[in-house]
């Protein structure tokens, strides 16, 4: 009895599986006025979608799908294929520059996209800037009470601010940046970074090293008090912040750095991208963007429309101080600087 | 000759080989086909760039062997899988033979725990041990709390903290298999063993310990492969000085963009681990069907 | 008598059953840590949480995504199961009583796919796809997943196979039974613990798969791995804790379910 039911559920299985995979087998056919909108995930893109896509929408009938996170292998598998899924991708600005030079993109067409609008620094041949953070160092005020640190050496600074400090984890312009600074060099002198001193002042405190990987875990780690002093993304430590843990935030040395807005090569549509990215770099779009997730905006006549409320928690503010990263140098020397950060990271 | 009688219908020659009609090679070839078009072909092509981009030659490999970071994260990776997979051979052993000889409730229960321990998703158990080992987290608070320590223990972003989690995610994949094995070993054995005067000690090495080694050296091969190419629970609880191969993998073919090099560490990675496999074959040679003693 | 539990002899006894509570303390740690975190009311998963609250589930059931990739990941994992185990049964089958050459080296490479890192093959799977349209598509999850699952499957069911006294069978085949009436009544049950954990880890390969899985997806479809893998990496919420809390309750509840099934079929194995 126990072989015969075995036989018979078996039976039933094989033509549950194969009437599974016929019924599923046939892919959804994408809209044809639709494009799809990559990002990183998470409260940034959820802003991205809530100012940007939706009122598109609403405009011009043409539906945004969102997808994420961005994945460069994707990218570059995607654009290789010729069969490009994505049509207006979020990538961070020395990725453009490298991406534009293995012609994995395409130009931005600026009849479309308002460029005299636009802030110079964070539109090129082939991106249009998606927002402009800061690097800010933070630190928690439950584990440090009373203490102000006053730039980045504090960092290094292991008998005042005693604990684990974070950064982030990729080589990426930030760090080595920072580093440098601490170490006496001055901001004019900055590029092309002496790699061998930034290492060697790191060096001084890298058993007290956690990495973050993501702006989530950053967040962790410093509400938590895993590492109470480190480096972030301001919007991550602004969302901290008002969600009412103890955090305090050092505005007087910070660095400024771009997200882009980039079209792979091959994009089915095109148009409609390139009208998104009009939306998008807006002055209205930025405007809304930045008012919630205190990332600056890259559109020159947005500040005009936020409150004076919330124009005083962008990066604009605090501009003594303030290093741009070079985002250039960068391009030019990812791979090199890559190689050998991850060498030092790994031994 | 009553005894003989008796037994003629199992008077089968001992080693009993099934019977070779036909060479069986057509079952192979639904799950040959499989691997061939979504397996061989496309990662072949990639793997090929490891030796014609950004030119033709070995140049990839020149990096590999010659640059120190390189090598010290193949050590790393050979290090961990082998920690690892010699603890989930400590803690699992124990826990597969009780399984195997407690009344059913009990290792229903032993059971249970494995699965749901299994069935809960990757994800969410590396990072429930990441906010469990902090320096802040549950552990080291409790321990500090009874007074244990005085610091806290530096459990996690580190070697230890990618042992702790991997060992946790490879140990049902030892112990089940291992499980099916010791309760397909006939319990007379080990009787006899006692009735010929053996200790439990002598029992266990000379007599269950080399019955169950097929089952623990498939398990631990298991494990330590799977440990070879494990990304996930590294990448979390890892720190970044003891880089694995395959985040270094996944770094190369997504942060990067060097498929070439990427393809060329796979490569290595892939020629060792079948190395090993064929050792052991050569320890535990394949037998076709036989008896299990 | 190390095999007979009443034979053990007490410190013997006592330190397997030290063992056996450690590793269960182990194993059961994070997923009781889990569901306590689903309840906690930081935002930052500290612990323990300053209050305690449903919030995290009010949210989860908002978002139909979670649903919708437990279902996906449910339906993919359980066709790679069917497929892996039964191709990974006949392909231990013909590895280990055919007569063909080059056996060990086709067994080497049915374990390939588990030993090359998946970030490779994930790439190399993902370009393909795209050339055929398959990335995205019920399809294309399976064979991504089912290339992974299988080399579990043929190890498992390969070694039990080795272990399985053919004598059985033949026993059978003197008594009238014919191949296909001895595969069915004597192979199969024998071997039902190999294939079981075979199913076990096929289903769970497929359930867990991170990396194959992140690039196949689209919107329209993702499975509940990628889901929190983004999660995990862009926005910590709790959310995720109550996510695996509710599986964590389906499972058990299947669990018990098959428990009270199998008390029948226990006796007289």
């Amino acid at each position: 009895m126990p072989h015969t039911s075995r036989l018979s559920r078996r039976h039933v299985l094989t033509s549950a599986i194969l009437g599974l995979l016929a019924a599923t087998a046939v892919p959804a056919q994408a809209q044809q006025d639709s494009i799809v909108f990559t990002s990183w995930g998470g409260t940034t893109q959820a802003a991205q979608k809530k100012h940007w896509a939706v009122p598109f929408s609403a405009a011009t009938g043409i539906t945004v799908q969102q997808d994420g996170p961005t994945d460069y292998g994707k990218f570059k598998a995607m654009v290789e294929s010729g069969n490009v899924n994505w049509d207006v991708v979020d990538v961070e600005a020395d990725f453009a520059a490298k991406a534009a030079k293995d012609g994995l993109l395409e130009p931005i067409d600026y009849t479309v996209v308002p460029k005299s609008q636009l802030d110079p620094r964070f539109s090129g041949q082939y991106h249009v800037g998606s927002f402009y953070y800061a690097f800010v160092m933070a630190f928690n005020k439950d584990v440090y009470k009373g203490a102000a640190p006053a730039n980045f050496s504090a960092l290094f600074d292991t008998k005042a601010y005693p604990g684990k400090r974070t950064f982030y984890k990729w080589s990426a312009p930030g760090v080595l940046e920072l580093a440098l600074l601490a170490d006496g060099v001055p901001a004019d002198k900055l590029y092309p970074l002496d790699l061998d001193r930034a290492f060697k002042k790191l060096d001084t405190i890298k058993g007290n090293i956690v990495w973050w990987t993501g702006g989530a875990q950053s967040q962790q780690l410093l509400a938590s008090g895993e590492a109470p002093i480190g480096v972030f993304w301001n919007g991550r430590v602004h969302s901290v912040e008002t969600s009412g843990q103890n955090v305090g935030v050092s505005w007087s040395q910070s660095l400024t750095a771009s997200d882009v807005l980039v079209v792979p090569k091959g994009s089915k549509r095109k148009a409609q991208a390139m009208k998104f990215l009009a939306y998008a770099a807006g002055a209205k779009g930025q405007a809304d963007f930045a008012t919630e997730t205190a990332y600056a905006p890259v559109n020159l006549g947005s500040k005009a429309l936020m409150s004076p409320a919330a124009v005083k928690t962008l990066p604009d503010n605090f501009t003594k101080g303030q290093i741009n990263l070079n985002m250039a140098w960068w391009a030019e020397n990812r791979d090199v600087v890559a190689k050998r950060w991850y060498a030092w990271q790994a031994q | 000759m009553p005894t003989d009688t008796m037994t003629v219908p199992l008077a089968l020659p001992a080693a009993a080989a099934p019977p070779k009609r036909r060479s069986g090679f057509a079952w192979l070839t639904p799950a040959l086909a499989l691997l061939a078009l979504f397996f061989v072909l496309p990662v072949l092509s990639l793997l090929l760039r490891s030796v014609t981009e950004p030119q033709f030659g070995l140049q990839h490999y020149a990096e590999l062997i010659g640059t120190w970071t390189y090598a010290k994260v193949l050590y790393n990776t050979l290090l961990v899988a082998t920690i690892v997979t010699v603890v989930t051979v400590v803690l699992g052993f124990p826990v597969a033979w009780l399984m195997a000889i407690v009344p059913g409730r009990w290792s229903r229960f032993l059971m249970g725990c494995l699965l749901l321990s299994m069935w809960t998703n990757l994800l969410v158990r590396t990072y429930a041990w990441m906010v469990l080992l902090q320096r802040t987290g549950f552990i080291n608070q409790t321990l500090m709390k009874w007074g244990l320590i005085d610091e806290p223990l530096a459990l996690v972003n580190n070697l230890t903290g990618v042992t702790i989690g991997m060992s946790y995610i490879m140990l049902p994949f030892l112990v089940l298999p291992l499980h099916a094995t010791i309760k397909s070993l006939d319990p007379a054995i080990l009787r006899a063993a006692a009735t010929c005067g053996a200790s439990r000690w002598q029992a266990f090495w000379l007599v269950l310990w080399p019955l169950a080694l097929p089952g623990v050296a498939s398990g631990a091969l298991m494990v330590f492969v799977m440990s070879l190419g494990y990304f996930v629970t590294p990448a979390l609880l890892g720190g970044a000085s003891h880089m694995m191969l395959a985040e270094l993998i996944a770094q190369l073919v997504q942060s990067l963009l060097n498929w070439g090099l990427a393809g060329a560490a796979s490569l290595v990675l892939l020629c060792i681990t079948l190395g090993l496999y064929a050792l052991q074959l050569k320890l535990f040679p394949a037998k076709g069907g036989q008896h299990a003693a | 008598m190390l095999l007979d539990h009443d034979r053990l002899g007490l410190p013997l006894r006592l330190s397997l059953a030290t063992i056996g509570a450690v590793v269960v303390l182990f194993l059961l740690a994070p997923i009781v840590f889990i569901a306590l975190l689903s309840f906690g009311s930081s935002p930052w998963l500290i612990f323990p949480p300053p209050g305690w609250t449903l919030q995290w589930y009010r949210e989860m059931w908002a978002d139909p995504g979670w649903l919708e990739a437990m279902w996906h990941s449910t339906r993919v994992a359980l066709v790679v199961t069917a497929l892996s185990v039964g191709l990974g049964f006949i392909t231990a089958l013909a590895l280990v009583r055919g007569s063909f050459k080059g056996r060990a080296l086709l067994r080497g490479f049915f374990i390939t796919p588990m030993v090359l890192p998946v970030v490779v093959l994930a790439v190399a799977l993902y370009a393909l796809c795209l050339k055929v349209g398959l990335t995205g598509t019920f399809t294309g999850f399976v064979i991504g997943h089912l290339v992974i699952a299988l080399p579990f499957s043929v190890i498992t069911l390969t070694n039990a196979l080795e272990g399985y006294d053919f004598a059985l069978e033949e026993a059978a085949m003197i008594c009238g039974a014919t191949p296909w009436q001895v595969k069915w009544r004597v192979t199969l049950p024998a071997l039902r613990l190999s294939l079981f954990a075979a199913g076990v880890f096929s289903f769970l390969v497929s359930w867990d798969e991170v990396v194959v899985s992140i690039f196949m997806a689209t919107p329209g479809m993702e499975t509940l791995p990628v889901r929190i893998w983004s999660a995990l990496r862009q926005d910590l919420s709790p959310v995720i804790a109550a996510v695996s809390t509710v599986l964590i309750g389906i499972t058990l509840l299947f669990m018990l379910i098959a428990a009270l099934f199998k008390k029948d079929d226990d006796h007289g194995h």
